[in-house]
């Protein structure tokens, strides 16, 4: 979606340390340049293709289709993705515009990890340096994904400031680039932050919705009636929804976290039910969670990757112009909604993910036999086993996790080392 | 023309060069921050940058972060700041207050109201560090019909067109940010090649920025001993100290940070 000097609506712009002027300038001008270089859009698709398996495919869900007994239900399929998660279309994108800009050194911000895992993915393939900033907190509750990313040779840097999550990690993030900014590329991994970064991701991004207009032509010879994402930051849903804004008889369903609860702190409802407020922050204008001083609150939800306190300025534009519908899901309803998907499909769906099932499973039913709705499955679960498995209170995982422990060799000085 | 580059031109007659001491609004507590504010002014300090805080303070390192988040652990407002900082202002008519936050709590407030408040009560400058001047054109009137300067910054890697129209858009002082990162010790210092570019060519880049500025001319960001002052006597107006003496007051409270002022400006 094309912004209007890099606002959507009231939403978006650029509000930047003057520090960063110059380098942002570079990435708006060479961003424009990439957009119309058929090389570089050669050397992208080839990428896609080659490196992380696109085109993804779109399945048609039998079983929850008779299951529910309404729409017929596809998903399009960004689990299958390299790396496991959409955010590999950015990250590819993203960097070669590095590599076409001569810079030497990556930075990121990461919540879940996916970001993290995906940039270092890339960093390591194309001989970038690497750096990714993580809050404390979502370490401990994602080692996973920092084992990977330190085993592909990025540096995971702890944030240990206010809440130690995403939005913390945002801020270590644009200071570290403050001071680096000459050889470093800030590749941030959602539609958010400073101009052109909301409309690049995206642009990286719709490769999602550009597939599924040719898949569901092919396969059952329309587009779809609706199609739903999960809203974090918004990246996954902007690349599913921008490519239909135009054919408005596509109807498109953004889905937040609600969390435990509709009390701040609780939920990660930004874009409905007047419980976000506009702001500007982290480099950019949108709906904020925030308290009536302007301070930025924590935020809560089951998947790390929708807890961020702010969400695209694109898509809070188009939920605030009524083109796209906000609704939430609560932990509870994910929870579900990943099982059925488990039991029903043999899909294991990422939490987060799992959020734009459980919007979609809600109006199923009520939707006409012949419908066909895409949701949006943006990444694979295999991260979220241990908390799953805590959800679905799994008799025999803390069993496997005593022996595991006991078996484990206590002698992890290398480990100890690369903390340091 | 402006009451601010009227004050600094009146002091600097007496003084080579002014002192501007940062302050975090709230940190530890509101009355320890005002009690060490009405301290400064006591010691002579010509200006106090008092920093309203905000939760993502983006431009700022370690110490003035952690002081940011301490302060908010209590409920802060800009109303009940500005009042409180009106009155410590009436009382040292010496020095000067200017205000410094980020946009969002600013925003939340209201920048015409903060505008006309900050004017009410003696503040003469405004800092908002991620409000760019292309996004301001409001804010700047709002300045503008209350007499007071909306306070721009430039940087070493400030591309010359754009310094030179910062520069002239100047009208209280100019804030010339010495080095590329966040404000105080980073934790990023060493990863930066910042070096390369930096205290060599620090004259010249004042003299670049001299050739465009009518305003006075403040420097700020590492800043932390005696020679670094003596290197802007001549070239610019107000050295402006920030986490240097936050770190002092840490370490050895209102005394520690009077001492790194004294031996610092020598007052």
């Amino acid at each position: 979606m094309q912004s209007e000097n890099g606002f959507y609506g009231q939403y978006g712009g650029s509000y930047i340390p003057e520090i960063l002027y110059s380098s942002q300038q570079q990435i708006l001008q060479a961003f424009e340049e990439v957009k119309n270089d058929p090389e570089f859009l050669a050397e992208l698709n080839q990428q896609w293709q080659q490196f992380s398996g696109r085109p993804t495919p779109l399945t048609f869900c039998a079983n929850l289709t008779e299951h529910f007994g309404g729409a017929q239900i596809y998903l399009k399929r960004e689990d299958l993705n390299h790396s496991g998660a959409h955010k590999m279309n950015n990250v590819i994108g993203q960097g070669l515009l590095v590599k076409r800009m001569g810079k030497k050194r990556v930075i990121a911000e990461t919540g879940a990890g996916q970001h993290g895992i995906a940039t270092a993915l890339v960093a390591a393939r194309l001989g970038l340096e690497c750096t990714i900033y993580m809050g404390a907190k979502d370490i401990e509750r994602q080692y996973p994904n920092v084992f990977w990313m330190k085993q592909l040779g990025a540096t995971v840097v702890p944030v240990t400031t206010g809440a130690q999550t995403l939005r913390d990690a945002l801020d270590e993030a644009l200071r570290d680039w403050s001071s680096s900014h000459e050889e470093s590329h800030y590749l941030i991994g959602t539609s958010c932050g400073c101009a052109p970064f909301p409309e690049m991701v995206a642009y990286f991004q719709s490769v999602i919705g550009n597939e599924v207009r040719e898949q569901s032509v092919a396969q059952f010879g329309q587009f779809p009636d609706r199609l739903y994402a999960c809203v974090g930051g918004g990246s996954n849903a902007c690349g599913l929804f921008l490519p239909f804004l135009d054919d408005i008889e596509v109807e498109m369903v953004g889905v937040e976290a609600g969390g435990k609860g509709l009390e701040l702190g609780e939920h990660s409802i930004r874009l409905s039910h007047n419980l976000g407020q506009p702001g500007i922050a982290q480099g950019f204008a949108t709906m904020f969670l925030q308290d009536d001083a302007g301070q930025l609150q924590e935020t809560h939800s089951i998947a790390a990757g929708l807890d961020y306190v702010g969400v695209s300025p694109i898509i809070a534009h188009l939920a605030e112009t009524g083109r796209i519908n906000m609704t939430y899901a609560m932990d509870d309803d994910v929870i579900a909604a990943c099982t059925l998907l488990l039991k029903k499909e043999g899909i294991i769906p990422a939490l987060e993910s799992s959020h734009a099932l459980a919007g979609a499973f809600k109006d199923a039913p009520n939707l006409p036999k012949d419908s066909k709705i895409v949701i949006n499955l943006s990444g694979r679960g295999d991260k979220d086993i241990f908390n799953v498995a805590k959800a679905v209170q799994d008799e025999t995982f803390p069993q496997f996790l005593t022996d595991y422990l006991a078996a484990y060799p206590t002698n992890h000085a290398d480990n100890e080392e690369e903390n340091a | 023309m402006s009451q601010l580059a009227t004050f600094i031109a009146e002091k600097r007659q007496q003084k080579p060069i002014l002192s501007m001491t940062h302050v975090v609004y709230g940190y530890p507590s509101v009355e320890q921050s005002l009690s060490w504010m009405e301290r400064l002014m006591q010691e002579g300090v010509d200006f106090i940058e008092v920093q309203f805080p905000f939760s993502d303070p983006v431009a700022d390192g370690p110490s003035i972060v952690a002081a940011c988040h301490k302060a908010l652990e209590q409920k802060l407002d800009v109303e009940t700041c500005l009042s409180q900082l009106g009155k410590l202002a009436k009382n040292f008519p010496n020095s000067r207050i200017v205000l410094m936050s980020y946009l969002n709590p600013m925003y939340r407030f209201g920048l015409d109201k903060l505008a006309k408040r900050a004017a009410e009560e003696n503040i003469l400058g405004l800092i908002l560090p991620d409000l760019p001047i292309e996004q301001a054109t409001t804010y700047q009137a709002a300045c503008k019909a209350n007499n007071i300067d909306p306070v721009w910054l430039v940087t070493p890697v400030t591309p010359p067109d754009r310094l030179a129209m910062l520069a002239s858009q100047a009208s209280g002082f100019l804030y010339c940010v010495a080095r590329s990162g966040v404000t105080g010790h980073s934790v990023h210092e060493n990863k930066s090649h910042e070096r390369k570019t930096k205290q060599t060519s620090l004259d010249d880049y004042l003299t670049q920025i001299k050739q465009h500025a009518s305003a006075p001319m403040g420097v700020g960001f590492g800043l932390r001993e005696r020679a670094q002052i003596e290197q802007l006597i001549g070239k610019a107006d107000i050295a402006i100290l920030g986490s240097a003496l936050l770190d002092a007051y840490n370490k050895g409270g209102q005394e520690a940070g009077v001492k790194l002022i004294k031996d610092l400006f020598q007052h």
